[in-house]
């Protein structure tokens, strides 16, 4: 137990690390690249006085450095502050966000997973086979094709063609449940057909190896039926490897969201993102940088929590 | 003194009113049939968000178009651009033009049940006057006690009263204005969420009782037109201005009613005075003689854009001279005379630095660059963010070229005082002392013939100086869905929604 407290410790100190070092290039990359929050709020249009004042009553006359370095200690008290362009606290903006992104990623992680396993399962049963093959060329070519050029073909499709479909028609969840999973549904498969590729191609190459493994002909010599070998052996067999690759699709699928959602015209995390960069909004940028990567760095340490658990061998310390 | 019809003031916009009387008869047309329809709302699909809600502060076109439902000010524009008493009823222009008496109109309460008054007036424009360049002249307003207001310049300006549209805001609230947005206008202000819209209610207590028809009115943010006219195809969004005329062109005129109107937009392709070879007024004029006009506006607009030959629209009226059309009509032969006389018979490398967000300025850019190559002028296109180009471009000057549209108010002083060589708005470090000097005397000049020919001269330095390559003033393209009526087109920045409303009963 003690090694356990030790690396959740290391992966604190890990994430701070990566959280500072995150939020230090964010800044220089704004200390870099031209641009002004006032001028951008105020348009060609203000006069240099007009820019001059909302610089002044915006805080961006500090200096630079000053102004880092006020934000990041108010952030490691957990205070990101308010956004410059507008003017709400970062952490509401960014809470109002994530219905859409946290939704379209768990329902395509959902998706992933439900169409991955048992393609995967049927493949490795006889590798080489028509199915096999078929469904082999079937996800390669879902591989390649990138989500934002999906999502335009799946737009013409279901609303110019089909008329079933309004893209940019978003219902809150709050507002109706249903309309909201409904709104959310298509961009998630947008996003989930090539981590599905992706997952199952995984799972496959896995599959075929531990059902060449000794326990599968042993279990096969006690006459226990293919399917019950599959369940019980090379599923749990395959499992560690698949929290892995699930964890490494899960932040794909997040990223993911942040560009179908701009396809989509959905109100999402990534809109957010990306207004907060057009403004040099730098706290909500900041903000949002940081959520994401402690997404990113938690979802890692929940996988390797969830492989410890089912693997003995990590869980002793006796693999690494 | 003498009393001013406020229809005859010069505006230059009054002389418009032709020109736009068509636009007029769709937005008048049916108010009076008895079976209009109040009720209902209308979804506008907006790509540029909004961020600012203090009248006194806001200068973005994209702000300014929504908050001029929620806000108004003693005048107001129309839909033909001419200026209409609002929460004024009356003006009187001393004969100096440095005294502009209100008579200010009763029966109008803010959207916060309190009534307007004189208080509310004075305490406005001292705010305003504070905060927004276009009213520093204001040396003193005094409440003349008997419902009327004088405003004293510092300098006499004959050119004032288009920014007496200056929002007129509850005495005493401009702290919290920027929240409470506490307006007079035809619509109250309900919600907004940032990145994703404006949520706007009618005003049951409206001083035109008339107006306005629709019970809601919701402006959406669109991630860029793509995506709203795929919203509006599928009837997330009703009503989509600044449309390009190849996205019209996809949608199904028997669902929506394309509206197209010439505007007050200047775009060029922007030249930096100050910078070699274009400081040298020959490479000027050699790249104007260089560019077909025509040809830029059939691959850019689809032909829906007038061509411009100077720094103003013709579609401003009097002020500017038709004498100057064609002036730099495609000429490749001059073009390569003039730029030999430069010093450039073998051309020279440039680059033209575009604000990426803007399909149609990046298209023009391209297109241009194009057409230099006929005169062995070697243009190379640099795509910026909006807001890089604000800094590099705008502010700091620090370009060859540019391609971006200048808006303005839908006043020809407006368009032009932009080239005063102290203007913070010369981002081409134009520099004429002749044009200084007009820009200077014209808000001294009462009369307005010789405002007119002020206006002309001051155009013909410019063209003389071929101050930049002016090439096109787009129309605005709006697309409606036929649910809808009565919705007018502005040739300015401005969504008015109050004379929006229903077609039929569901």
């Amino acid at each position: 137990m003690g090694s356990a407290v030790r690396t959740a410790l290391i992966k604190l100190c890990e994430f701070l690390l990566t959280a500072l070092l995150v939020s230090f290039f964010t800044f220089a990359a704004f200390a870099i690249i031209p641009g002004d929050t006032a001028r951008v709020m105020l348009g060609p249009e203000a006069s240099e006085e007009q820019v001059e004042a909302l610089r002044e009553e915006l805080g961006l006359n500090e200096p630079l450095a000053e102004r880092y370095f006020d934000w990041l200690g108010n952030a490691f008290r957990g205070d990101f502050g308010n956004s410059l362009s507008f003017g709400n606290p970062v952490g509401d903006l960014i809470a109002s966000r994530l219905p859409v992104t946290l939704g379209m990623s768990l329902i395509a992680l959902i998706f992933v997973v439900a169409v991955s396993f048992p393609m995967a399962a049927v493949c490795s049963r006889n590798p080489g086979s028509i199915k096999d093959k078929s469904l082999s060329t079937a996800g390669h070519i879902l591989f390649a094709i990138p989500p934002f050029a999906l999502s335009m073909m799946l737009i013409l499709f279901f609303s110019k063609v089909l008329h079933i479909f309004t893209a940019g028609r978003y219902t809150a969840p709050s507002d109706n449940f249903g309309a909201y999973l409904v709104s959310l549904l298509l961009p998630s498969l947008c996003i989930a057909l090539p981590k599905v590729a992706m997952t199952f191609k995984f799972l496959r190459a896995s599959m075929i190896e531990f059902s060449q493994g000794d326990f599968v002909r042993t279990a096969k010599s006690h006459g226990l039926s293919d399917l019950r070998i599959m369940l019980k052996h090379i599923i749990p067999n395959s499992a560690v490897s698949s929290v892995t690759v699930i964890s490494l699709v899960l932040s794909d699928i997040m990223g993911g969201s942040l560009i179908v959602e701009q396809v989509f015209n959905l109100p999402g995390l990534g809109r957010l993102l990306l207004s907060a960069i057009s403004r040099r909004d730098f706290p909500l940028l900041s903000g949002i940088v940081f959520y994401l990567a402690m997404m990113t760095v938690l979802l890692y340490f929940l996988a390797d929590v969830i492989s410890a658990m089912i693997d003995p061998r990590i869980r002793d310390g006796r693999a690494a | 003194m003498h009393k001013v019809n406020t229809k005859k003031i010069l505006t230059g916009a009054l002389t418009l009113a032709l020109a736009f009387s068509a636009a007029a008869c769709t937005q008048n047309g049916g108010t009076s049939d008895a079976d209009v329809i109040y009720g209902g709302e209308a979804v506008v699909g907006i790509t540029q968000e909004p961020m600012i809600f203090d009248p006194h502060t806001v200068v973005a076109a994209g702000d300014k178009e929504i908050i001029f439902n929620v806000y108004e000010g003693l005048f107001k524009y129309d839909s033909t651009g001419t200026l209409n008493p609002c929460l004024a009823t009356d003006v009187v222009i001393s004969d100096d033009a440095s005294e502009y008496t209100f008579t200010i109109r009763e029966g109008v309460t803010f959207h916060d049940g309190s009534e307007l008054d004189t208080g509310d007036v004075v305490y406005s424009l001292q705010r305003a006057s504070e905060l927004l360049p276009e009213l520093s002249s204001i040396d003193s307003i005094t409440d003349n006690g008997d419902n009327t207001v004088t405003v004293t310049l510092s300098t006499p300006n004959s050119e004032m009263l288009p920014n007496f549209t200056a929002a007129i805001i509850p005495e005493g609230s401009g702290d919290t204005i920027g929240d409470t947005r506490i307006g007079t206008g035809p619509f109250v202000f309900d919600s907004y969420e940032p990145g994703i819209g404006i949520v706007l209610t009618r005003n049951e207590n409206y001083w035109n009782p008339e107006l306005p028809y629709l019970d809601k009115v919701t402006f959406k943010v669109c991630a860029d037109m793509d995506a709203g006219l795929l919203e509006l195809q599928g009837g997330a969004i009703d009503i989509f201005p600044y449309l390009t005329t190849d996205r019209a062109a996809q949608l199904d005129t028997n669902t929506f009613d394309i509206l197209s109107l010439g505007s007050n937009m200047v775009q060029a392709l922007f030249l930096n005075n100050a910078v070699a070879p274009f400081d040298d007024v020959r490479v000027r004029k050699a790249l104007n003689y260089a560019v077909d006009r025509n040809e830029v506006i059939a691959l850019t607009m689809d032909g829906a854009s007038e061509p411009l030959t100077t720094a103003m629209s013709p579609v401003m009226g009097e002020a500017y001279d038709t004498s100057l059309d064609g002036t730099y009509d495609q000429d490749i032969d001059r073009a390569l005379e003039l730029l030999a006389e430069a010093g450039y018979e073998d051309g020279f490398d440039m680059t033209i630095t575009v604000p990426s967000n803007y399909l149609v300025h990046v298209n023009t850019a391209v297109a241009i660059a194009d057409q230099l190559s006929a005169i062995g002028v070697n243009a190379s296109i640099e795509q910026v963010d909006w807001a890089t180009w604000l800094d590099r471009v705008y502010t700091q000057r620090d370009y060859e070229a540019t391609v971006i549209c200048l808006t303005s108010d839908y006043a020809p002083y407006d368009v032009i005082s932009r080239y005063a060589s102290d203007n913070d708005g010369n981002l081409i470090n134009y520099s004429n002392p002749a044009v200084d000097e007009i820009i200077e005397n014209l808000p001294l000049t009462i009369d307005e013939n010789e405002r007119i020919s002020m206006y002309r001269e001051l155009l013909g330095y410019m063209t003389e100086d071929a101050a930049s390559v002016y090439v096109q003033d787009p129309s605005n393209i709006c697309a409606v869905n036929r649910r809808l009526t009565g919705y007018a087109i502005y040739p300015m920045y401005i969504q008015d929604m109050s004379t929006v409303r229903l077609a039929s009963a569901n």
